[in-house]
């Protein structure tokens, strides 16, 4: 059974296109990311699951029955939280809570307390004295309020601090492990390495690549900076090194982008007098810039 | 058809509101109906008259006014009571849809287990019950100053609920028509300029009708044609009214609800 369905979904908005022709499909159980750069379609994507906004073409299953003859009633069994968080200024937390608590048949508030205690929020403030990462703070814990079969996130981890992060992550592994499907956007490749199963990459609106996260184009691409002691690498090396260049802020140093194994990588790097070196994960803009052979947003075909 | 964690809680959001505006109305009634002793000469009935006809009717006034309490409160304060309070009804009906877009409320509140159109109902609820809150108080202060004060003999307290009443439905369509208009825009400023708008729009309306016999047919445009305050308080209740004014408040609620249904939340 599929928790989310989507068959050529298209929105344009007025002349621009926000997604086109989408396809994809979410199992029930499983964790699933979808990643892009910003303005990918992403936030498009999830308000079309939602029903907040009407395809120009194409459809959306949820649970089998789709939007919108679902209705209401099928938020029932959804939780949502969007980018970014609003809420009326005059209520306090509290309220807020009790409010969204009311459209939902929650007998004890005992998960409740433990959101609020887990994501350390005080919900006796107004809502407009609540900082960003406050309000997202109050976000999740209303849209897991109801422990719904089914959690759409937009970009969760964004605006909150590390350790507030990782407990989210933790209380949506938990989730999951109950039966709870889980869909989610963002732009960090290791928010997505974490916890999902399977992943969608979006740019420009189109689906670029679908499949498990261990399958993630680009996955195995290492960002290498370094600076060799004395004379300039060679030509050879600094290819060796994904096309490294030198940094312009930072002369001496090069940094590129490596599809060796990490061992080969080192093991290269281990004939050079080095004076420097890093090696990171790619960011997905990176990641894309490998995809697309030049800069993001140019176009072109994916190595896909 | 219905959602009752929705209703109070708008209640609740525009109870601020509420108390501003009712200060208001009462203000305008004090400062209105209380000078009302002295206006009340002979003096004054001959300048009224002095006026070409035209203008004083296109200000809602007649000489019998100034010697009739009932017909003075009825007709007159009441026709600019009816003014402010229309403004009102229009800017909490199309704040009450427009803010949640505004502020990106929509995002959660569009996404509970409620059907859109019951949101809009529900939201229509609280917005009558505070819509009869604000003309309760107003009939309350109109009956305290003129049945203790200006006139305790002849202050017709039955006769000024007919009129409240006709005043209070003319606000009921006036937030109707905000409700229907409301899903087409996104921005509280929008709807409080369409407020002010049609509020002050149909009373130009109402007093181009009185004013020129060629522009009689203008009345039909214009709520106070339908309230008919001055008729009300003579004890002549505009069956018309009574009909067409709940009629647009309903109708203008089911528009909004079809409207708000087929919209897209960009936010």
């Amino acid at each position: 059974m599929y928790a989310v369905e989507t068959e050529q979904l298209t929105k344009y908005y007025g002349q621009n296109r926000g997604i086109a022709d989408l396809s994809m499909s979410v199992l029930d159980g499983e964790v699933f990311g979808l990643i892009g750069p910003n303005g990918a379609g992403k936030t498009t994507t999830i308000r079309l699951l939602l029903g907040l906004i009407k395809p120009s073409a194409g459809f959306v299953r949820i649970f089998g029955r789709e939007l919108p003859a679902a209705g209401g009633k099928f938020y029932r069994r959804v939780g949502y939280l969007p980018a970014e968080v609003s809420y009326y200024p005059e209520m306090t937390g509290r309220d807020l809570i009790e409010y969204s608590a009311g459209f939902y048949s929650i007998g004890s508030f005992q998960w409740v307390e433990e959101l609020v205690d887990r994501l350390q929020f005080d919900p006796d403030k107004k809502v407009r004295a609540y900082s960003h990462g406050n309000l997202k703070k109050l976000g999740i814990i209303q849209a897991l309020m109801h422990k719904p079969l089914l959690l759409i996130m937009d970009e969760p981890g964004s605006g909150l601090e590390p350790l507030v992060r990782q407990e989210l992550f933790k209380i949506l592994e938990e989730l999951n492990q109950r039966g709870a499907t889980i869909f989610f956007s963002t732009h960090v490749l290791k928010e997505v390495e974490r916890i999902c199963s399977r992943v969608a990459m979006v740019k420009d609106g189109r689906l670029l690549h679908i499949g498990p996260v261990d399958e993630l184009p680009g996955r195995n691409i290492r960002v290498v900076i370094f600076k060799v002691s004395g004379s300039r690498p060679s030509s050879a090396a600094l290819e060796k090194m994904g096309e490294a260049r030198e940094l312009p802020s930072r002369p001496g140093y090069y940094r590129g982008l490596s599809h060796l194994p990490v061992n080969e990588l080192v093991s290269y790097l281990s004939r050079f007098n080095l004076d420097y070196l890093r090696i990171t994960d790619p960011s997905l803009e990176e990641v894309l810039f490998h995809l697309y052979e030049f800069s993001p947003g140019g176009g072109g075909t994916p190595h896909v | 058809m219905f959602n009752g964690n929705i209703s109070s809680t708008e209640i609740s959001l525009n109870r601020r509101g509420l108390l501003i505006w009712t200060l208001v109305i009462i203000v305008v009634i004090l400062v209105y109906l209380g000078p009302f002793a002295f206006l009340e000469d002979a003096g004054l009935v001959e300048m009224i008259e002095g006026y070409p006809e035209a203008f004083t009717a296109g200000l809602g006034m007649t000489p019998e006014m100034f010697v009739d309490v009932n017909l003075y409160h009825g007709g007159l304060v009441l026709l600019y009571v009816v003014l402010l309070a229309s403004i009102y009804s229009m800017m909490l009906a199309g704040g009450m849809v427009t803010r949640d877009v505004e502020l990106g409320a929509v995002e959660f509140l569009y996404t509970r287990p409620v059907p859109r159109s019951v949101i809009l109902v529900s939201k229509a609820s609280a917005f009558l019950v505070l819509l009869t809150l604000l003309w309760i108080a107003a009939y309350l202060a109109s009956t305290v100053v003129g049945s203790f004060w200006i006139a305790p003999a002849v202050f017709d307290i039955y006769a000024q609920f007919s009129a409240h009443l006709m005043g209070y439905l003319a606000c009921l369509a006036a937030g109707g028509i905000a409700f229907a208009l409301a899903p087409l825009f996104d921005r509280t400023q929008a709807s409080t300029t369409l407020a002010i708008g049609f509020g002050f729009g149909f009373f130009l309306l109402n007093s181009l009708a009185a004013m020129y016999e060629q522009l009689h047919f203008l009345q039909y445009l214009s709520i106070y044609y339908y309230a008919d305050l001055s008729g009300a308080v003579a004890g002549e209740m505009f069956l018309t009214g009574l009909v067409v004014l709940p009629a647009l408040f309903f109708g203008g609620v089911a528009a909004g609800a079809v409207l708000i249904k087929k919209k897209d939340f960009t936010v």
